[in-house]
């Protein structure tokens, strides 16, 4: 029974990993149709905007948490700013060509990111100079580290701080509305352009933060840590239904779920066969997710 | 239709090429070493890629070596040159590199760092007939072939698990558990351990593989805290072996940790948290650190070089020399013949120890030692 | 996100045998090109004389040079020409994005590397086995996907690849992560044995990139296009677009499991890195730089990415991003390739039978 409970916790840890970063992929698909295949190396990128920031300030900023929260902050902005500047050099000279184009530059992306990271520091991984370490919590014979606890509080946070801007502000009704329609918006004197790179800052800081957690709970970063995370992020938009932020999350954490259960009963080795393998079976019964509506291909 | 007859021609102007070239060097092997001039050595090493930092030891330890053979006059009164060639731990590129390799005429191979890109390799080499003489690439496979140019220069994993489950044994372990990271060379050893400690009575509680380049482990964490398991035995690299101590720790692990050689690198350390990491145990075969009279060696190599040895840069010397060896007693450069002087060699003295190889052209014996992690580096376990 | 009033508009006039240019454009947005040299090079390019000239010179490069260097980079080469031509009829001709297109070369090198090496069997009779395995991998991943937006299939061909690559390491029939090794050719022939397996590939890739041309300027060919270049409006005149797509998809699976046994037989042993995404994004990036739909662009497009790593031994890490940057600023300035299709369908001859 204590293994069960030690699985549900690991799979919420995991998932809100894969949260953090399915949000940006489902924000920016939601408002302009775009599968920004470059997304899990936004994630990348941020842990290493984190890395250079600590390598350069670690020793003004001391260790610990209140430093991982300035760091953080830090790589947000950045990662954030690098989504605007891709989203205008790569994507909007795109946006009325046909999907294919989008999807190849897309591509292009990603590969671009990758490998300008391991020209600029190597191919060789990275070590975090600050870890985040303490003590554990037992939970009814199941262990949950501290430093674990705090970062689902920080995914927590950050998830409903988004979910608040997108529901309640003026910025968020206007990503609501280019999602339904974006011609309509135009006409009413929404400015879309803006508002897009508004969405792209948002989704790219968030997968900045997510990388940055990941990079100060491993311990560990290299230039291909983005790819899987970004499959599976999608995987957990897909299950949740994609363009809906609610369902994002809530995809991701059945997506962890399934995996922790899924790497118990079949082995680590697996894990990724059946995620996917998952994917595709979800996409034959039921394409529009969990929380997704009827999506017609408009002509 | 105009296709057709110019198909037709087409196949009539290669057909009758190719009856004009039987018997031209289309149906002989490859070019041959001449005899005369330098006696090239090829080595393919990863100076790209993944594993893109251990090249440079590998090509310094031979380049060392032959500096030495050639300021001792060379041999048969002909000087060696090494020519590498990189293999970017890729089948393909490594298939390419051995084959220029070939073009460029050279006697003996010293190469071979990762086992699955080295595996197609030994055709080419097989069939112009050179000799490998592999210092890194340890995979059982490379040898189950039974090509006769195909020589390991290190300990196999049948010697490292052998090693491991002695010692495994000697410290009274009730239950183990095992992990690889699912490559070759991981789950070659973590395979053959399994199976000398069951008949050694030891119990295998869990056996688990990792997926490398992930970072997250906490489901063969999982299993080892649930098996029960009072020690633990990773055989992947270093990358992924900092992030399982770390996880393991963390999880609250209280038994034993030991690690095979891919793992023996101060990243471990660095990644799994100095704390984490003392007392953490290793196999791996001797170095010039452990052996008597390694100083002198690592002095003589940081003077050329500027930089420390590292991985693999002692099995790379060695190669060379076991290659200069074989072709000093042969006489001669000819495969065959240094192919048989490889297997009569009995003795010559390598930093694992005496060498002779065995009817499998492996090492008859690995030379594997038990290390442990002291501070921020590994020492000699006693 | 399409000018919607125009589909139908354009569907109508695909129909007028004068406008059927409209089809042989590449993906970019139909604006008007200018005369050039471009223009000039790609009409070169479609001469049928040209893709003689290659083929003879591929067919006898071992009479030129015969290093055993020079056979093996060769092989390699003409090898993924036949993947990036297979691709090219699911990317180039029918629009879907695979992000996956190694797995079917590794369905193919498994499924003769397993039954050459484990059953005995000699290379040329696993070629019907192969197929099947290529299609049934195809239906396996077409069959719910193809169905959904392109989108969709993009990422779900990358969960496949990345499913093939680790069940083969996974799987101990496979021989796990060290792989297949000792994997037979199809035999010498009297000659060298790499120049044998050199000249069989050759053949092969010879008729396979002739095949596809032709398929592409087929009946069938102009359905693709057409759903590539409008999906609704091809449905609406009546095109069975899930079938033509599947069609397409299936095409293009037996091209990468045909080259897949080209390569368990050249390089004699196989294992599961080999097929990683990387291997896929090479390939799809040797279609978009060539030009997506040319089948002239892509062999030397193919040719060009298989052979200059050979020539810069070493930056690999550079070509990676040079690549990535390649492929945004191509799709941004010139979505059609370098060496883009040419604009119009040949000449019809006086019975309109295919050219």
């Amino acid at each position: 029974m204590d293994h069960l409970i030690q699985l549900i916790l690991d799979g919420l840890f995991v998932g809100s990993f894969y949260a953090l970063v399915a949000l940006g992929y489902s924000m920016v698909y939601g408002i302009i149709k775009l599968l920004n295949f470059a997304h899990g190396d936004i994630y990348m990128l941020g842990a290493f905007a984190g890395f250079t920031v600590l390598s350069v300030g670690a020793g003004a900023l001391g260790g610990g948490f209140l430093a991982l929260i300035v760091i953080m902050a830090l790589a947000m902005v950045g990662t954030g700013a690098f989504g605007v500047v891709l989203e205008r050099v790569a994507y909007r000279p795109l946006r009325n060509a046909p999907r294919l184009s989008v999807l190849i530059t897309a591509v292009g992306a990603s590969f671009a990111l990758e490998y300008g990271i391991a020209v600029t520091f190597g191919p060789n991984p990275q070590v975090y100079p600050i870890g985040v370490s303490g003590g554990a919590l037992g939970i009814a014979g199941a262990r949950i580290t501290y430093a674990q606890l705090a970062m689902m509080a920080i995914a927590v946070v950050l998830m409903v701080a988004l979910d608040a801007l997108v529901r309640k502000t003026r910025a968020g009704r206007a990503m609501r509305a280019i999602s339904l329609d974006p011609k309509a918006c135009l006409l009413m004197g929404v400015n879309v352009d803006r508002v897009i790179s508004r969405t792209f800052f948002l989704g790219s800081a968030l997968a900045g933060a997510a990388g940055v957690m990941a990079g100060a709970y491993y311990g560990k970063i290299d230039f291909l840590m983005g790819f899987v995370i970004g499959l599976k992020a999608f995987t957990a938009a897909v299950i949740g239904g994609i363009g809906n932020l609610r369902g994002a999350v809530l995809g991701a954490i059945v997506l962890g779920l399934l995996e922790s259960f899924g790497v118990a009963f079949l082995g680590s080795q697996w894990r990724d066969v059946f995620a996917f393998g998952f994917l595709i079976l979800f996409l034959t019964v039921r394409p529009t997710g969990l929380l997704g509506e009827r999506v017609t291909e408009r002509v | 239709m105009t296709f057709r007859r110019v198909a037709v021609a087409a196949t009539a102007m290669v057909l009758g090429l190719g009856l004009t070239a039987c018997g031209g060097n289309l149906s002989q092997g490859g070019s041959a070493d001449t005899g005369k001039g330098d006696i090239k050595l090829g080595m393919l090493t990863p100076l790209t890629g993944s594993s893109a930092a251990i090249g440079p030891h590998m090509k310094d330890g031979a380049q060392l070596a032959v500096d030495e053979i050639n300021a001792k006059g060379g041999i048969n009164g002909r000087q060696l040159s090494l020519t590498v060639s990189d293999e970017a731990c890729d089948p393909k590129t490594a298939a390419a590199g051995a084959a220029k390799l070939v073009s460029d005429g050279v006697a003996i191979s010293v190469g071979g760092y990762c086992s699955s890109a080295t595996l197609p390799t030994l055709s080419i080499f097989n069939k112009a007939n050179i000799p490998m003489i592999i210092p890194a690439a340890n995979s059982a496979d490379l040898v189950a072939q039974k090509l006769p140019n195909v020589f390991l220069l290190n300990g196999t994993g049948i010697q490292q698990a052998e090693a491991a489950s002695k010692f495994v044994k000697a410290q009274g372990s009730s239950a183990v558990a095992l992990l690889d990271d699912n490559t070759s060379y991981s789950t070659d050893i973590t395979k053959r351990t399994d199976q000398n400690l069951r008949q050694l009575g030891v119990t295998v509680a869990t056996h688990q593989s990792v997926t490398a380049g992930e970072s997250d482990y906490s489901g063969a964490v999982n299993a080892v805290l649930g098996s029960h398991a009072d020690l633990v035995y990773w055989t992947g690299y270093y990358q992924e072996g900092g992030l399982l101590i770390k996880q393991l720790k963390a999880a609250g692990y209280q038994g034993k940790i030991m690690v095979a050689d891919g793992s023996v690198d101060e990243k471990l350390i660095q990644i799994a948290g100095q704390d984490n990491a003392q007392g953490v145990l290793a196999t791996m075969t001797q170095t010039p650190q452990t052996i008597p009279g390694g100083q002198e060696w690592i002095k003589k190599y940081q003077d050329k070089f500027g930089t420390a040895p590292g991985s693999y840069s002692t099995q790379a010397y060695d190669a060379v020399r076991v290659a200069a060896e074989a072709i000093k007693s042969a006489g001669y450069t000819d495969g065959q013949a240094v192919m048989k002087a490889l297997g009569q060699i009995n003795g010559f003295s390598i930093f694992s120890g005496p060498l002779k190889f065995t009817p499998e052209h492996t090492l008859s014996e690995g030379g594997f030692d038990i290390l442990v992690i002291r501070g921020s580096s590994f020492a000699l376990n006693k | 996100m399409n000018d919607d009033s125009s589909a139908y508009v354009r569907a109508v006039e695909e129909r007028a045998p004068a406008n059927v240019a409209l089809a042989g454009k590449g993906v970019g947005s139909p604006k008007p090109r200018r005369a050039g040299l471009p223009v000039a090079l790609s009409g070169l390019l479609s001469s049928k004389w040209l893709g003689l000239v290659v083929a003879v010179l591929a067919l006898a490069l071992p009479y030129l040079n015969s290093s055993t260097y020079i056979i093996q980079i060769g092989t390699d080469a003409l090898i993924f020409v036949m993947l990036a031509v297979g691709l090219n009829i699911v990317v180039g001709f029918c629009g879907l994005l695979d992000l996956g297109y190694a797995a079917f070369f590794a369905i193919g090198a498994y499924a003769s590397g397993v039954l050459s090496t484990k059953c005995g069997w000699p290379m040329i009779a696993t070629l019907p086995v192969v197929v099947a395995a290529s299609v049934a991998g195809g239906l396996i991943i077409g069959g719910p996907t193809l169905r959904l937006r392109s989108d969709y299939l993009a990422i779900v061909t990358l969960g496949f690849g990345e499913i093939i690559r680790i069940t083969a390491n996974n799987l101990d029939f496979t021989g796990g992560p060290n792989g297949l090794y000792g994997i037979p050719d199809f035999g010498d022939f009297g000659l060298r044995s790499d120049v044998a397996v050199y000249w069989v590939t050759a053949a092969v890739v010879c008729v396979a990139v002739l095949f596809s041309s032709r398929l592409g300027r087929g009946r069938i060919g102009r359905a693709w296009r057409f759903v590539r270049d409008d999906e609704d409006a091809a449905e609406a005149m009546g095109i069975h677009t899930y079938k033509v797509k599947f069609a397409a998809y299936i095409a293009g699976a037996v091209f990468g499991g045909v080259a897949g046994m080209l390569f368990a037989a050249h390089q004699t042993a196989i294992s599961p890195p080999s097929f990683n995404f990387l291997w896929s994004a090479l390939i799809l990036m040797a279609v978009v730089l060539g030009g997506m739909g040319s089948t002239p662009g892509v062999v030397i497009g193919a040719l060009a990415i298989s052979l200059l790593p050979e020539l810069l031994r070493g930056a690999q890490n550079w070509r990676y991003l040079i690549f990535g940057l390649l492929l945004i600023v191509i799709m941004v300035f010139r979505p059609q390739g370098l060496l883009p299709a040419r604009a119009g369908e040949p000449k019809r001859r006086r019975r309109g039978g295919v050219a």
